[in-house]
């Protein structure tokens, strides 16, 4: 029962594939809709078991609140994904099948990778959530950028991880273990100060592959590329999925297995954090590229998410945890960058245009599509009344109280950056002549999905409690680490 | 018997040649046979390691080895990958050197 | 026994070297078939290094994958893609000096930590019934990666015919 919805999500991998394989020309149109299935089947498995709290596979997987918080937004990111994705294939690929079980498959990865506890588990699903998104990525083989996207992607990705790989093989030799806890116990119960070094060099390289995937500066160069040349469903999905099942296992190798040196990994980090958000911020105020501008702003994002970990504080009951934080930002992120890259799919499928230059004029041609840009990207910049605040008052929150009172205010003034690329979208939208004055029509799928994804942003800012109690109990199980 | 040091260092040392190739090189395949190298070194490691260090557990005692099969199957996967984008790109521009692969700038 | 000791020590050294000297003359050899080959030369004195640790069945692992496979697939790429791979113009790029520089900055890290460290080391093991071990191990305590790791090869094969396919 524990692994129900991995096993859900496997069954329609494959189901999909043989459904597309057997069936004629009609029931091809079906293939979304069989995803979509899978997809809501495995949320409700999750939800199902929700509130367990087991180690399953000789303590390999940990189907644990913290895990099931992740598989919820995997499967909400490959619904929503899906659902998007439909209008925008058609006439781009007629390997839909493949398509959409590659991406099952995907959303499978990303599962697997939340309830990770064992260096081989961690090793594996990262690297089956890498391969999936290398193929999306460079899906539409015709398109000269999709293949070029998916080579660098491919390139940066493999060279990572063989990085982290080798960490972990020494986190292996330094245990005797493979699993998180028992390598935590070595690390506890060692007094030995030569295991030090090792506890600093090895999360050091395994950061450079989950580093990679959360796209952190210095390992962020094929983030622009990959999003400028991917499927625009996919960058949707690269912007939100890898990102954050990448701090899934950050977080948990760096508060289960690392936490007696947290002095020394946390100026590490808080170093990391102000460069991802500040270059990310900096570099997308030159943009002309909706997908690169979009691209950059997620760099930026991964930087302020990060302020969430280096603030961690489990002790005391404090609303300010940091780690609450990082999930509540998570989750207020996932709709609000959807919903930004749907607005541009929705674009894209009826005129093709992905410049900023292109959206001049927008608010006459799809009204409703500006309006939305107005509210995403002020989530994005973290202005109230968004998601987007929510989850920067509780990073920074998380920050101030432990005193890192530079890095909260680094992290306001980029911030404020932002809004000035946000702002320029918005500018040519509102207040430029376009030069085609024709509406551009939305297809309905996509403006319920806009809806969708605009209306959880404002609800998680009106009535942001249950979100709360979400983040509270999905952290749980650390508490009982500590 | 041999020190693990030994085993470390020369995997230390096979590590960063293909570090080494995996930055330095224009091709996209030796960019490619970089990476395999550092995996190899990786897996010289996982054995070395589980040949000499006391398992955490009576049921890690073969972990070192059953991690170095996954990563050789892994490595598999990625370079059947890795080779359909190459084939890919070549057939559409002629050419796999990554820095003529420059349609959207690095 | 003292000979037993000496040879153990000839053959780590002997493979080691076979390795190392094939990794080198992959990563700088111009012309990428032969590179592929120091390649081959490298996999080889790997697969000896696994014999020396006793891990015959990673060893065996090595040359059917690694040599079978992947060699044959980086090679069947190379001539694929040939004409480019016997131009003049160089095959490094323009950063192969920053990119020497992080390779050994990279190893000065590595070995401190090898030589440094206080592994916990114990009697090494031998296992005499080592690949029925191997084997009941992979489908009982390793079950779950096991079944991944085959949907993970479901996944990358159909994507490269996708991608590759004429």
């Amino acid at each position: 029962m524990l692994i129900s919805p991995e096993l859900i999500l496997a069954i329609f991998g494959m189901l999909v594939l043989v459904v597309d394989l057997i069936g004629r020309a009609r029931t091809r149109e079906w293939l979304p809709w069989v995803t979509v299935l899978g997809f809501v089947l495995a949320f409700a498995a999750t939800l199902y078991i929700w509130g367990s709290n087991a180690s399953i596979f000789a303590g390999m997987y940990s189907v644990d609140m913290f895990s099931l918080f992740f598989k919820l937004l995997a499967t909400i990111a490959g619904t929503m994904i899906v659902l998007v994705s439909i209008d925008y294939l058609r006439g781009r690929t007629t390997r839909q099948g493949e398509f959409f079980s590659i991406f099952t498959f995907s959303i499978l990865a990303m599962t697997m990778m939340a309830s990770s506890a064992s260096l081989l588990m961690i090793y594996l699903s990262i690297e089956f959530l890498s391969y999936t998104s290398y193929l999306l990525t460079g899906f539409l083989r015709e398109d000269k950028k999709s293949n070029e996207a998916a080579l660098k992607y491919f390139l940066y990705g493999a060279i990572t991880s063989a990085v982290m790989l080798y960490g972990l093989s020494l986190l292996y030799g330094v245990s005797g273990s493979l699993n998180l806890t028992d390598i935590a116990t070595a690390f506890a119960n060692t007094v030995d100060p030569s295991v030090r070094t090792v506890a600093l060099v090895a999360p050091a390289l395994v950061l450079a592959g989950l580093g990679f995937k959360i796209s952190l500066v210095p390992f962020h160069q094929w983030a622009p590329d990959a999003y400028e040349g991917a499927p625009t469903p996919v960058t949707a999905f690269l912007s939100v999925g890898p990102k954050a099942v990448g701090f899934a296992i950050l977080l948990r190798v760096a508060l289960t297995t690392l936490p007696i040196y947290q002095a020394s990994w946390i100026p590490l980090l808080a170093v990391i954090s102000i460069i991802t958000m500040t270059l990310g911020n900096l570099v997308a105020l030159r943009q002309t590229n909706i997908k690169r501008l979009l691209a950059y702003s997620s760099i930026a994002q991964a930087g302020y998410m990060l302020i969430g970990l280096v603030g961690v504080n489990l002790t005391g009951n404090s609303p300010f945890s940091g780690l609450n934080g990082v999930l509540i930002y998570l989750f207020a992120y996932l709709f609000t960058n959807l919903g930004a890259f749907i607005c541009v799919i929705a674009i894209e499928n009826a005129t093709g245009a992905v410049n900023i230059a292109d959206y001049a004029g927008l608010v006459r041609r799809a009204p409703f599509v500006a309006a939305l840009f107005i509210i995403f990207f002020l989530s994005l910049a973290g202005i109230p009344p968004t998601a987007g605040f929510i989850g920067k008052f509780f990073v920074f929150g998380a920050a101030l109280r432990e005193g890192f009172l530079t890095l909260a205010a680094i992290g306001v003034i980029n911030s404020i950056i932002s809004v000035f690329y946000y702002f320029a979208v918005i500018r040519a939208a509102f207040f430029l002549d376009a030069k085609d004055p024709s509406p551009i029509r939305i297809t309905p799928l996509v403006t319920a999905m806009l809806t969708v994804t605009a209306a959880m942003v404002l609800l998680i800012a009106v009535y942001p409690q249950p979100l709360f109690n979400l983040a509270a109990w999905s952290m749980g199980m650390f508490g009982v680490v500590k | 018997m041999i020190p693990l040091q030994f085993y470390l260092i020369v995997a230390a040392i096979l590590f960063c040649l293909g570090l080494f190739g995996a930055l330095a090189r224009r091709n996209a395949v030796a960019i490619l046979m970089g990476i395999e190298l550092m995996l190899n070194a990786v897996n010289i490691n996982l054995v070395a390691f589980w040949r000499y260090v006391k398992p955490a557990a009576p049921t890690m005692d073969l972990a070192g080895q059953i991690f170095a099969l996954f990563v050789v199957t892994l490595a598999a996967a990625e370079a059947a990958i890795g080779l359909a984008l190459i084939i890919a790109i070549y057939r559409s521009r002629d050419t796999v050197n990554v820095e003529d692969v420059d349609l959207m700038k690095w | 026994m003292l000979t037993s000791q000496f040879l153990t020590y000839v053959a780590f050294f002997v493979l080691s070297a076979i390795a190392l000297i094939g990794a080198f003359l992959a990563v700088t050899l111009r012309n990428l078939v032969r590179a592929a080959l120091g390649l081959i030369l490298s996999f080889m004195g790997v697969a000896g290094i696994y014999f020396v640790l006793e891990a015959e069945f990673v060893a065996i692992v090595q040359v059917i994958i690694y040599i079978g496979a992947i060699s044959v697939l980086i090679l069947f790429a190379i001539m694929l893609t040939r004409g480019l791979m016997t131009s003049a113009a160089s095959t490094q790029n323009s950063q192969w000096i920053g990119a020497a520089f992080v390779g050994m900055l990279m190893f000065a890290v590595l070995f401190f930590v090898a030589i440094t460290t206080n592994w916990p080391l114990a009697q090494p093991h031998t296992i005499s019934d080592l690949i029925p071990r191997l084997g009941a191990d992979l489908v009982t305590t390793y079950l779950l990666p096991f079944e991944a790791v085959s949907l993970l090869l479901l996944a990358a094969l159909i994507g490269a015919i996708v991608i590759a396919r004429e």
